[in-house]
């Protein structure tokens, strides 16, 4: 089964097409990572899988359900390109919101969140308040609410921006055991060795169309690293 | 997860957001001020009263002055729930807490009502409060009956669901400072016009169309608490302000819905 679908998806704004004649399927388990440069169009394909937006043409699912029924997003953790909350909010606070959003009540939310506490690293700040957090800081938390209650679906935007290389070996952690429980995975990231780490399929997006996608070994030639491939199919080269 | 549920969740965590910006300490502060001037305004007692050289009875007077208290700070709470109610959908789709509870199971509609019944709670407590005290003090000092009062708050809380409804509507669409300025002028527009309609001086033009076919904001809560001024004689059908009223809120609420439900969220282009 599909977890994600992108059936011939066009968004427009204004005059621009933002994505173009967009397929992509994401089977149930596996990780995948949207490549593709600035402007590729890789946020608005997020936009359109949260019903954030809706296409211009053609149809998305997630679960199985169209993004603007709320349903599609149970069981999903989501992590935002630019993790932003109230300043004045606390960690706890903002755990303990979104743990009831995620349909967690009472102790099962309490040792969900002191689970993502401890597992992201940031159990001593609990108290602390979010606009007095370092970027990195703010990352870990944007990853403690992205997994809380163990979700299904792991929608990631940029997951390394802004964390150190301690922090990004922990967070590659972080995908590796939810994909371990079965996860499925979505990372939209400029870092390619991030994405073929964690990874099993990759789609290259450029200038909104998917320019190739399948597993890694389909997309990477022999002897070529994910990078050759990429600036390969960007630029256009021999496929 | 019931949609419920959710709705209370984010309607809490609106007054929370409320309390930790220090708005709800601004309104205290404002409201004790606004007492203090309540105070003063309903303490009248005792003594010859003269009014056109002619001696008044306290009760009269004081009807008349708690006709004028009670309207103006009604109309001073909606402008509130106005402005509160655009602030509590433009902060959330500013600091990004709006992606991130959007991403949850949560649909538009629960998320934008929560929202606007967080500044609601906030709005029509300062109200409660205000009104209540000003029906409290006339009762106690003058012996005016407190059930225009009751009347009166309805008519107020009404108001005030439309104005907080419509400013949080306009807030997609325009500027914080625009849509602080468009509410004042709102509700001072159609306070203006009622004002003039129940003085029996038709407005014309503008202020007209607003008496007319507008909210009843002034109107409504005038003829709701005119109980306690029994001689005055107000023109206009109390049953169609009332339906006019119930329209123009159940209308704000469906525009809300359906602007929140197509707003393009959280656009970026990487």
């Amino acid at each position: 089964m599909n977890v994600l679908e992108l059936d011939g998806v066009r968004k427009r704004y204004g005059r621009r097409d933002a994505l173009l004649d967009v397929d992509l399927a994401v089977p149930e388990g596996s990780a995948i990572g949207l490549l593709g440069p600035n402007g590729a169009g890789k946020t608005t394909a997020l936009r359109l899988l949260l019903g954030f937006s809706r296409p211009t043409e053609g149809s998305v699912r997630v679960q199985g359900l169209d993004p603007s029924d709320p349903r599609s997003r149970e069981g999903v953790g989501y992590l935002p390109e630019r993790m932003a909350l109230p300043g004045r909010m606390s960690v706890a606070g903002v755990l303990a919101l979104h743990a009831g959003l995620a349909g967690l009540a009472g102790a099962a939310a309490r040792r969900a969140i002191d689970a993502v506490l401890e597992r992201t690293g940031i159990a001593d700040r609990s108290d602390d308040r979010v606009g007095g957090l370092s970027k990195g800081l703010l990352q870990r938390v944007g990853f403690a609410q992205a997994l809380l209650g163990e979700p299904r679906l792991l929608l990631l935007d940029e997951p390394t921006s802004g964390l150190d290389p301690i922090g990004i070996r922990e967070a590659r952690e972080w995908i590796g055991s939810a994909r371990e429980r079965g996860c499925t995975v979505l990372v939209s990231s400029h870092g390619l060795s991030e994405v073929e780490r964690v990874c099993d399929r990759v789609a290259i997006l450029h200038e909104g169309r998917v320019v190739t996608s399948g597993t890694v070994d389909e997309v990477v030639r022999p002897g070529e690293s994910l990078e050759d491939a990429f600036v390969r199919h960007v630029r256009g080269g021999p496929s | 997860m019931s949609a419920l549920r959710s709705f209370r969740l984010l309607a809490v965590e609106a007054v929370q957001d409320a309390v930790r910006r220090r708005v709800i300490a601004a309104i205290a502060v404002v409201s004790v001020l606004s007492l203090l001037g309540i105070d003063g305004c309903t303490t009248c007692a005792g003594g010859t009263i003269v009014v056109n050289g002619q001696a008044a009875e306290l009760p009269q007077v004081a009807g008349a002055t708690g006709l004028l208290t009670f309207s103006v700070l009604s109309l001073w709470c909606m402008a509130l729930a106005g402005v509160l109610a655009a602030e509590h959908l433009t902060q959330p789709l500013d600091d990004g807490s709006a992606i991130l509870g959007l991403a949850r199971p949560v649909g538009r509609g629960v998320f934008v009502f929560a929202r606007l019944a967080g500044a609601l709670a906030i709005a029509l407590t300062t109200g409660g409060v205000l009104l209540g005290a000003t029906a409290a003090l006339l009762a106690v000092r003058t012996g005016l009956p407190p059930g225009p009062a009751v009347a009166g708050f309805l008519a107020f809380a009404i108001g005030a669901v439309t104005v907080a409804a419509l400013a949080m509507s306009l807030s997609l669409a325009i500027g914080r400072l625009a849509n602080l300025l468009l509410v004042f002028a709102s509700v001072g527009s159609i306070a203006l016009a009622n004002t003039l309609s129940l003085a029996a001086r038709e407005p014309g033009g503008l202020l007209g169309l607003l008496d007319a076919y507008g909210p009843p904001l002034a109107s409504a809560v005038v003829v709701a608490v005119s109980g306690w001024v029994p001689q005055l004689e107000l023109p206009g059908d109390p049953a169609e302000l009332v339906f006019r009223s119930v329209v123009w809120a159940g209308g704000s609420l469906v525009a809300l819905w359906w602007l929140f439900g197509r707003v393009e969220l959280g656009r970026q282009t990487s």
